[in-house]
């Protein structure tokens, strides 16, 4: 073949017939080089990936929240194959999920129980004392720093928001300068409750659903002074449903160690009649705090 | 003196993204984080330069021959087998990035095989076609296009780590700012206009 | 704003010079003592560093000086009665934080009986050791404001040495003017304590710095120190003069290093406070359980200074400069510029109280910040060179990496980037707020 640029005009154009054979050869020819050349690459340069972290990926949720401790949810699957981590740990996935997991590697289910958050405060605007003119970042770790934060109580829910910022289920909702967890739409990925200063987020059963409104250690008539919703430790829970509740210096709480079945039910809740409106179901609490029923 | 030519023309004259405006998909999808962004220009430049030379060398020597003084003009296949060179280098560097640098691999994700559909290495090799170039000036002018290319996208992604702290009007937040100051990067360049 | 470098005036790059600076109110006014109270309530926790352990229960009784507190650990103060009488026992009040926190309560008998706990010394001839033993004794620490425990700041590590001290009689704040009237009245003390800070580090070089606005007792002061070893040095009047780093830089031109101490620097800061409480605890050997307090702020009838012993109420101290005028808008304890606003009138004197302030509303309103326009006032007034701006837009976007990387951790919480903020923004809150976020992740 002579190389010659373009449109030399002494030769005579091929035929259509000369120009198409000509043209599957090219691209055959180039094809078969091209793929020479990668197949040589490809086995040259293999990685050696696990196929079974794939599949577990694709039976993970897939929110990469984080709340497993890994950096997303590669990270988790690639740990769970390795043998570092249990899938129970991923605290988004149902139990349906975990045990599909655990099948697929062939391993024991870890028993577990569903859990997720609890703010600890009935203190909203309505119901606690806020006794300072707060003139700053509106951030609870910022407001904590200021002279203690402007609400009377220095162990309840500041109610600016940090935890409702941080999830990212989008579960916490702030009313009337209080945090509320949606107990539907919380997995417990407990990344609220690194963000509260206060520390009054906590981790409970999902199973459970009456619950002690109040973070405060602090004698009752101090408390009394700074909130009219907090525990006082009169002891009324502990003797009326025995078992259930445990009064530990001035706070009561629910005992969470008890079986699903065991745990303190909405009728428990009724029967205590907490005299200052502290232990409450679910229920009773959402509606006093977001109707601002007065108790 | 053309390679000087060539060479500023491709950089900053003629910026593939920001005259040309090719590339925008990677030139927005890659710029959050200058690592990233980093990484990727390393390989546009890579496959633009290899590319290029490849692409080059095919159109001079196998689109357009001779044989038994007959002329072949296989003109038409330029773009299949345009295609066909690149998606195969791309193929190669993915397959090289996952064993060599995985965390890049995984910080690429889709926009590493995009390249492949990258209107602005397809538009390199095309404009090489369309103007003749040697197979030499095609190689400087494929890297020079993707030390371009590589600019306006570390400039982009500088711009785009300050834009992510700032606080944009609601409206603005996220991409539509971004957009905003690639248009304004776009009319910064047009200052080099006239150049050459 | 460029350092100077005539002979006669120091200073440091960066700062600011807060207008009016409402001394005026009360520099004239000498140190009156309080009478006698009924009721002290010491704070056991007032610094960094353990609280001392009580060692007194209820219904002892305690003589004035009397060790009623002892020091838990290497890094915390002794804590010594204020009065005679009956300890009513532990109570809960509010702390200079905002938080509840605990304090001996003391009944006082009236009488106020109570002998020096310690032998007096002569500096010049006791030895370090037995100097520094006294200071620990004494429960002396810093009265600049930190609460720091003396022992431990003369305590140099390993590997560190130091050639300068200086004295801090800058009392750059506006309002206060404790320290003024300690460097008039109690100038043989004070250079008494500065030469016994230099025996105790073995250092002669030994400088007090005094702001200009001062001129009375930089006078004063030259005249009586004109040949005893220590220079009196004069510097300019911008805040914040009176912090540690910037003392060293003015005054013995150097540069403590990022995140390091003045030790790094050679050199040791002592408040002039401390200096007075030391000659104190070695000459007439009893320990520190009262200082000056400037009681002042527009609202007050009548500012003045008065020496309080620690534990005074704060309420009990207004009422020493006759009341208020008007419904105040604020209390701080401190300067305004970095002094913290109370929430309670019943919180106790410290032995780092250099003020009670009582502003009124007018000044303490409420103010909505705007977005920052990058006008880089901050940076210009940043004493540390940092860019507050840059900081704040970081910890907006919860990007504590980058203002790590920038530096936060070295911020000195002195309000001079607030203060010249044309958009009001509450940039020292966010570093705060950044410093304690980096520091609970150092500890994890």
């Amino acid at each position: 073949m002579n190389l010659i640029s373009a449109a030399a005009p002494l030769s005579v154009p091929a035929s259509g017939a000369e120009i198409l054979l000509w043209a599957g050869v090219v691209m055959a020819s180039l094809g078969v080089v091209l793929g020479a050349v990668i197949g040589i690459f490809a086995k040259y340069f293999r990685v050696r990936s696990d196929a079974r972290v794939e599949l577990i990926l694709e039976l993970l949720p897939g929110a990469n929240c984080g709340g497993c401790g890994q950096a997303g949810c590669a990270d988790f699957a690639k740990s769970v194959v390795e043998g570092r981590n249990a899938p129970s740990k991923c605290p988004v996935s149902s139990r349906e999920q975990k045990s599909a997991i655990a099948r697929a590697l062939g391993i024991e289910e870890e028993a577990g129980f569903q859990r997720r958050a609890l703010v600890r405060c009935g203190g909203d605007l309505h119901h606690s004392a806020w006794l300072l003119n707060y003139n700053g970042v509106l951030d609870c770790a910022s407001a904590a720093l200021v002279s203690g934060g402007p609400k009377g109580c220095s162990y309840g829910c500041l109610g600016m928001g940090n935890c409702a910022r941080k999830c990212p289920f989008g579960a916490i909702e702030i009313v009337d300068h209080i945090a509320l967890v949606h107990p539907e739409l919380c997995v417990g990925c407990g990344l609220c409750i690194a963000a509260c200063p206060r520390h009054c987020i906590a981790l409970v059963p999902a199973a459970a659903t009456t619950h002690v409104y109040c973070n405060s250690p602090e004698k009752g008539i101090d408390k009394r002074k700074n909130c009219q919703v907090g525990c006082i430790g009169c002891r009324k829970c502990e003797r009326t449903v025995p078992g259930k509740f445990t009064v530990e210096g001035n706070l009561a709480r629910v005992n969470y160690e008890l079986a699903p079945e065991e745990l303190p039910t909405d009728a428990d809740a009724v029967a205590v009649k907490c005299p200052t409106h502290a232990l409450l179901s679910e229920q009773a609490h959402f509606r006093i705090e977001q109707n601002e029923e007065i108790r | 003196m053309k390679y000087l030519e060539l060479t500023i023309g491709a950089i900053l004259v003629y910026n593939f993204v920001l005259s040309r405006f090719l590339g925008i998909c990677p030139f927005l999808g890659v710029s959050k984080r200058i690592g990233t962004a980093m990484g990727m220009s390393g390989a546009v430049i890579f496959v633009m330069t290899l590319a290029s030379a490849a692409t080059a060398a095919v159109y001079r020597n196998f689109l357009r021959f001779s044989v038994n003084g007959r002329t072949v003009d296989l003109g038409f296949l330029q773009v299949l087998l345009f295609i066909l060179i690149i998606a195969s280098l791309v193929q190669l560097i993915e397959i090289m990035l996952q064993k060599l640098s995985p965390k890049l691999y995984q910080a690429l994700g889709i926009y590493l095989p995009l390249i492949t559909t990258n209107c602005a290495v397809l538009g390199a090799a095309t404009i090489n076609a369309k103007e003749n170039h040697t197979v030499l000036e095609a190689t400087i002018f494929g890297c020079c296009s993707g030390i371009g290319f590589a600019l306006a996208l570390l400039l982009f992604a500088s711009l785009r780590e300050r834009l992510e702290l700032a606080n944009p009007p609601k409206a603005f937040q996220g991409t539509p700012i971004a957009l905003v100051t690639a248009g304004i990067l776009a009319m910064a360049f047009a200052g080099f206009a006239g150049l050459c | 704003m460029m350092n100077k470098s005539s002979r006669s005036v120091l200073t440091f790059k960066g700062g600011i010079a807060p207008e009016g600076n409402g001394k005026d109110m009360s520099s004239a006014i000498p140190t009156r003592n309080a009478p006698l109270l009924e009721r002290y309530r010491v704070l056991l926790q007032e610094n960094a560093g353990k609280p001392p352990k009580p060692v007194v229960a209820k219904g002892d009784k305690v003589k004035k000086y009397q060790l009623i507190a002892a020091a838990d650990g290497f890094v915390s103060a002794n804590l010594h009665a204020p009065t005679s009488g009956e300890v009513v026992g532990i109570v809960r009040v509010p702390g200079p934080m905002g938080l509840m926190t605990e304090a001996i309560e003391i009944a006082a008998d009236g009488e106020d009986s109570g002998d020096a706990p310690f032998a007096p010394l002569d500096w010049s001839k006791a030895s370090p050791q037995e100097l520094l033993a006294r200071v620990a004794d004494a429960g002396l620490v810093g009265m600049g404001g930190a609460s720091f425990p003396t022992h431990v700041k003369l305590t140099i590590p390993p590997g560190k040495k130091v050639d300068t001290l200086i004295l801090n009689g800058a009392e750059c704040e506006p309002y206060l003017t404790a320290d003024h009237r300690l460097l008039l009245e109690n100038g043989e003390a004070l250079l008494r304590g500065a030469l016994t800070f230099g025996r105790i580090l073995g250092v002669e070089n030994i400088s007090i710095g005094v702001e200009i606005n001062k001129i009375d007792a930089i006078e004063y002061l030259s005249r009586i120190a004109a040949d005893c070893g220590v220079r009196i040095v004069p510097l300019e009047v911008r805040y914040p003069q009176g912090s540690e780093k910037h003392l060293i830089r003015a005054i013995a031109g150097r540069e403590v290093p990022s995140g390091g101490l003045p030790a790094d620097a050679g050199c040791v800061v002592q408040n002039v406070g401390t200096a007075v409480a030391l000659d104190n605890a070695v000459r007439l050997g009893i320990p520190l359980v009262e200082r000056i307090v400037t009681v002042t702020g527009e609202v007050v009838r009548n500012p003045g200074n008065w020496r309080l012993r620690i534990g005074t109420p704060v309420i009990k101290a207004i009422e020493l400069a006759d009341g208020v005028l008007c419904e105040p808008g604020k209390l701080i304890l401190g300067g305004p510029m970095m002094g913290f606003a109370q929430r309670s009138f019943e919180i106790p004197v410290a032995k780092n109280t250099s003020g009670i302030l009582l502003l009124p509303p007018r000044v303490s309103m409420n103010y909505m910040p705007t977005e920052c326009i990058r006008c880089g006032r901050c940076v210009q007034g940043c004493p540390m060179h940092l860019m507050p701006c840059l900081l704040a837009t970081a910890i907006e976007g919860d990007r504590y990496d980058l203002a790590a990387q920038n530096h936060v951790m070295d911020c000195i919480e002195c309000g001079s980037c607030a203060y010249v903020c044309p958009a009001h923004r509450p940039l020292v809150q966010h570093f705060r707020r950044a410093k304690a976020e980096l520091r609970s992740r150092n500890r994890k």
